[in-house]
């Protein structure tokens, strides 16, 4: 009988640890850890292609009004005059950085915030890119890449080419969206913007490493 | 600041057999060398895998985090499992069934070979006539198996949480489920008695 | 002298709370040092990738297979840490049972079944298993335990799935067990 009260006991103890840790570290005050991300996570994340999205998902978030999709141009002010997708917010890339008065980012609350998707491009994509980096070593969210930029914009949307007749079913749908959303952006009309960045963006070799496929078990 | 070797590093890998056999004798300790001792948690005779698995997962759960805030190991820095939808839940499933049918799983089939139980060292062999299925058949389903990653997402992110507002949640969830379980134990355990 | 030694009775098995917390310090202390946690089957599959490496090198060292990762570039896919974690296995799980006086050659099962039906059992489970580890990308310990300890979606989702599974068959198969 006095046997099972000591378990009992135990028991007791060890429910009265387990709850008083988690507790504690629920009261604890939040450590403000350097927001900053690692460059080990960086390079992982430039390595897998998730922050790009094609110049025909970015035209149909458009003509769909999609509210909570937002363009982001990094070009210079001048080549924003000349041209830009329709909405754009302009911060070019040299000012991506800029600060306030009181120290603090003035681009945050565009760049920084969990409400919007926010695309952002150039005339290829190598400045756009540049952008992204720097923003995710900030940690900022929700920020993504138009692949290609604007040079593909206007090959795809607008000018977009009738693919052969033997291509498959799959390329004439692409092809026939294309189209429409050529109409709807007034295709043929723009003045083609210099090719700045549109060499091709370098292929960052995947770190061969058989752990990261494979994990912990 | 941990984590102190990459996992391919010599010490990496002295390390890890020193973790394996600590990892080895307490499976075999706590009785997962039995597999109807396993095999009771499906049918209210014995919990102590429940018991032992969640007393773990909280106890490296809270730890970690402890050492985290401490500044002991950078959390950011560790493995955390990729979530591939589809090829998560799925792969869940079957070893769900495999684990009912087998009454093993390989971490504690190898514990229960090591001391001699045949019916382990059958449940290891079919293992690897399960690994050689899915590799001959792999291009069949490769799309399936990389498709929906969502990355080393974290469970109090897909729930919008606080990290520590969850744990919480976790510990006392662990807790009423090793009280409920040892209620159902006990009423099973006196029905068979009456038999 | 050895007479006497085996027909010492089998030790009780450790309290299964305080194992969970010894296990917990296991999982918190391979973090530490390894940056990765505890895993069994994939040492298992590097096993295989290993044998298949040897005998049809042409089928593991192709995009058709599951393995490739494991032995691009002319890798060893013994040159892992799992494999040498799975060794610490079988070395702990001796000790254990030399210890408490476990030690038999013993293929066990419910009464109501044979052996032979036990044993059949037991090589499609372990199949299955095999199967759904891949799938799962690691088992019990290394998807699901390493899973919530870093409280990560996976883990947490497979440990649901794995006894969710279980759960929903044990009422076919309650004939193997009780």
């Amino acid at each position: 009988m006095s046997d099972t009260r000591i378990i009992k006991k135990r028991y007791i103890f060890m429910t009265v640890v387990f709850v008083g840790l988690a507790l504690l570290l629920v009261i604890l005050p939040k450590k403000h850890a350097s927001n900053e991300l690692k460059p080990e996570q960086l390079l992982q994340e430039i390595n897998d292609n998730t922050r790009y999205l094609s110049t025909d998902e970015v035209a149909d978030k458009i003509i769909k009004a999609d509210r909570y999709f937002r363009l982001i141009d990094v070009r210079t002010p001048n080549d924003y005059k000349e041209f830009h997708l329709k909405g754009a917010i302009n911060i070019p890339l040299d000012s991506l950085l800029n600060k306030d008065e009181s120290g603090n980012y003035i681009n945050a609350d565009i760049l920084n915030q969990d409400l919007y998707i926010n695309v952002l491009y150039s005339n290829g994509t190598v400045y756009a890119n540049q952008a992204w980096i720097i923003l995710r070593r900030l940690n900022y969210k929700n920020n993504y890449v138009m692949k290609g930029g604007l040079n593909r914009w206007i090959e795809t949307v607008i000018r977009p080419v009738r693919p052969p007749q033997t291509a498959s079913r799959k390329e004439f749908d692409i092809y026939k969206f294309r189209k429409a959303a050529s109409m709807y952006f007034g295709g043929g009309t723009v003045a083609v913007p210099a090719a700045e960045d549109n060499a091709p963006v370098p292929v960052i070799k995947k770190k061969a490493s058989g752990n990261e496929e494979e994990g912990g078990c | 600041m941990g984590p102190l070797f990459n996992a391919g590093e010599p010490w990496g890998l002295v390390t890890a057999l020193v973790i394996g056999i600590a990892f080895g004798y307490i499976l075999e300790s706590a009785g997962f060398s039995s597999s109807r001792k396993l095999a009771g948690i499906f049918y209210g005779y014995d919990f102590v895998v429940l018991q032992v698995f969640f007393t773990a997962a909280i106890t490296a759960a809270l730890g970690l985090v402890f050492f985290d805030y401490f500044g002991w190991l950078d959390l950011s820095a560790i493995w955390v499992n990729r979530f591939y939808v589809g090829s998560t839940i799925v792969g869940g499933a079957i070893m769900g069934l495999g684990f009912i049918i087998g009454g093993f799983c390989p971490g504690t089939s190898a514990c229960a070979a090591a001391i001699g139980k045949i019916d382990a060292m059958l449940f290891l062999g079919g293992f690897i006539i399960g690994v050689i299925i899915f590799d001959a058949f792999y291009p069949l389903y490769e799309g399936f198996y990389k498709a929906d990653n969502l990355g080393p997402v974290k469970i109090y992110e897909s729930l919008g949480m606080d990290r520590e507002v969850f744990l919480l949640i976790f510990v006392v969830f662990a807790i009423f489920a090793f009280w409920a379980t040892a209620v159902i134990q006990k009423k099973v355990s006196e029905k068979s008695n009456k038999y | 002298m050895e007479e006497v030694k085996i027909q010492n009775p089998p030790k009780k098995y450790m309290n299964p709370y305080l194992a969970g917390v010894l296990l917990g310090i296991v999982i918190i202390l391979s973090f530490y040092f390894t940056r990765e946690g505890l895993g069994a089957s994939g040492a298992f599959k590097r096993g295989v990738a290993k044998v298949e490496q040897i005998i049809i090198p042409s089928h593991v060292e192709s995009e058709k297979s599951a393995f490739y990762h494991y032995v691009k570039n002319g890798k060893d896919p013994l040159d892992n840490r799992l494999v040498y974690m799975i060794i610490g296995v079988f070395i702990g799980g001796f000790l254990s049972g030399a210890i408490n006086n476990r030690l038999k050659l013993k293929l066990e099962h419910s009464p109501k079944i044979t052996s032979k039906k036990r044993a059949i059992a037991a090589v499609i489970g372990g199949a299955l298993f095999g199967i759904g580890s891949a799938f799962g990308r690691g088992c019990t310990s290394g998807a699901g335990l390493d899973g919530m300890a870093v409280l990560a979606t996976s883990g947490f989702v497979v440990v649901a799935m794995i006894f969710g599974a279980g759960y929903i068959f044990a009422w076919f198969f309650r004939k193997l067990w009780i």
